[in-house]
């Protein structure tokens, strides 16, 4: 895929990256203490517990560690940009003058192009003078 | 149940009823459209063109001007987006209610990275044409030299084969060269 289509692909990826690791964490933060009277809230059912105890401290370094890593793709790729400098006229200033080339070079080609046909046709009609005259001095059988 | 009919096809079959014996009884075929036209009731226009920022209410956050630095504005995006990330976290956790500002912020973001990536389009377009015609002057230059190299080889060619045909009369052999 061509550069350009990679960078914003990784922005893209960046950004659900960046949705993904906010929505999930809102959803499974655990809830605020607001003061020290209010009593602990219940425990949460078994089968969901175990999963979201041990993975919860973890999800914000892994997800942000991806997000960081993402946007370090995108740093690389805005370096392997390869930017010639000179803007719009420069490149239209040398597609002109590639294009004034290749018509030259092209009319160049054309005329090689005819001699070397003539040459052909020459060679072409001293090779059937040729043959035409060993046949003839073939005696019949 | 009713079918729809196929619509006929269009009347201009009949200006070409004698095509064959003569080209130029036809009518010729329409010229290119320029500018916007109509097709099955939608606009559609032939000048394309990528509407700048302003033009879609989107504040520019990069300085405008004809020679935009790709590679700096790009990576200065960057760093402002990973920085609202962290903010936005910060104000999820001090005062959530004001979220959507932040939110608002990082989405102006992307729109400012999409839209520098997509003007990157058409140098690309440009530096793809060079590429192309530096390739077809290369072919081009080859195709000469191959076929310089050729009368060559024919001559040596036409000196040899004579030595290997049959000699059936000798007396002819003078008239081939």
């Amino acid at each position: 895929m061509d550069i350009i289509s990679q960078m914003q692909e990784q922005v893209n990826t960046i950004a659900s990256i960046a949705f993904n690791t906010f929505g999930s964490l809102q959803r499974d933060a655990p809830p605020v203490r607001l003061s020290q009277n209010y009593p602990d809230p219940p425990p949460l059912p078994a089968t969901n517990s175990p999963e979201d105890a041990s993975n919860f401290p973890e999800q914000p370094k892994i997800m942000s560690a991806a997000l960081v890593k993402a946007a370090k793709q995108f740093d690389a790729l805005v370096a392997a940009l390869p930017l010639a400098e000179g803007g719009e006229e420069a490149q239209l200033k040398r597609i002109a003058e590639l294009q004034a080339e290749n018509d030259a070079v092209g009319q160049e080609l054309q005329r090689q192009l005819e001699a070397a046909e003539k040459e052909l046709k020459q060679v072409q009609e001293l090779f059937h003078e040729a043959t035409d005259n060993c046949l003839n001095l073939k005696k019949p059988d | 149940m009713s079918t729809a009919t196929y619509p006929p096809p269009p009347p201009y079959y009949r200006l070409y009823k004698d095509y064959h014996q003569d080209p130029q009884s036809a009518p010729e075929p329409p010229p290119p459209i320029e500018g916007t036209y109509v097709c099955f009731g939608g606009n559609y226009t032939t000048d394309d063109v990528l509407p700048s920022l302003e033009e879609q209410g989107v504040r520019q956050l990069y300085p405008p001007g004809p020679n935009v630095d790709f590679k700096k504005e790009l990576r200065s995006l960057n760093r402002e987006l990973q920085l609202h990330f962290l903010e936005l976290a910060d104000v999820l956790v001090e005062r959530p209610s004001q979220y959507a500002r932040r939110v608002e912020e990082i989405s102006l973001i992307f729109k400012n990275l999409h839209h520098l990536l997509n003007s990157l389009r058409p140098h690309q377009a440009r530096a793809t044409i060079i590429h192309i015609l530096e390739l077809q002057i290369q072919r081009r230059r080859q195709a000469i030299e191959d076929i310089k190299s050729l009368p060559a080889a024919s001559l040596t060619l036409v000196q040899v084969v004579p030595g290997t045909l049959p000699r059936n009369g000798a007396h002819n052999r003078n008239s081939w060269l």
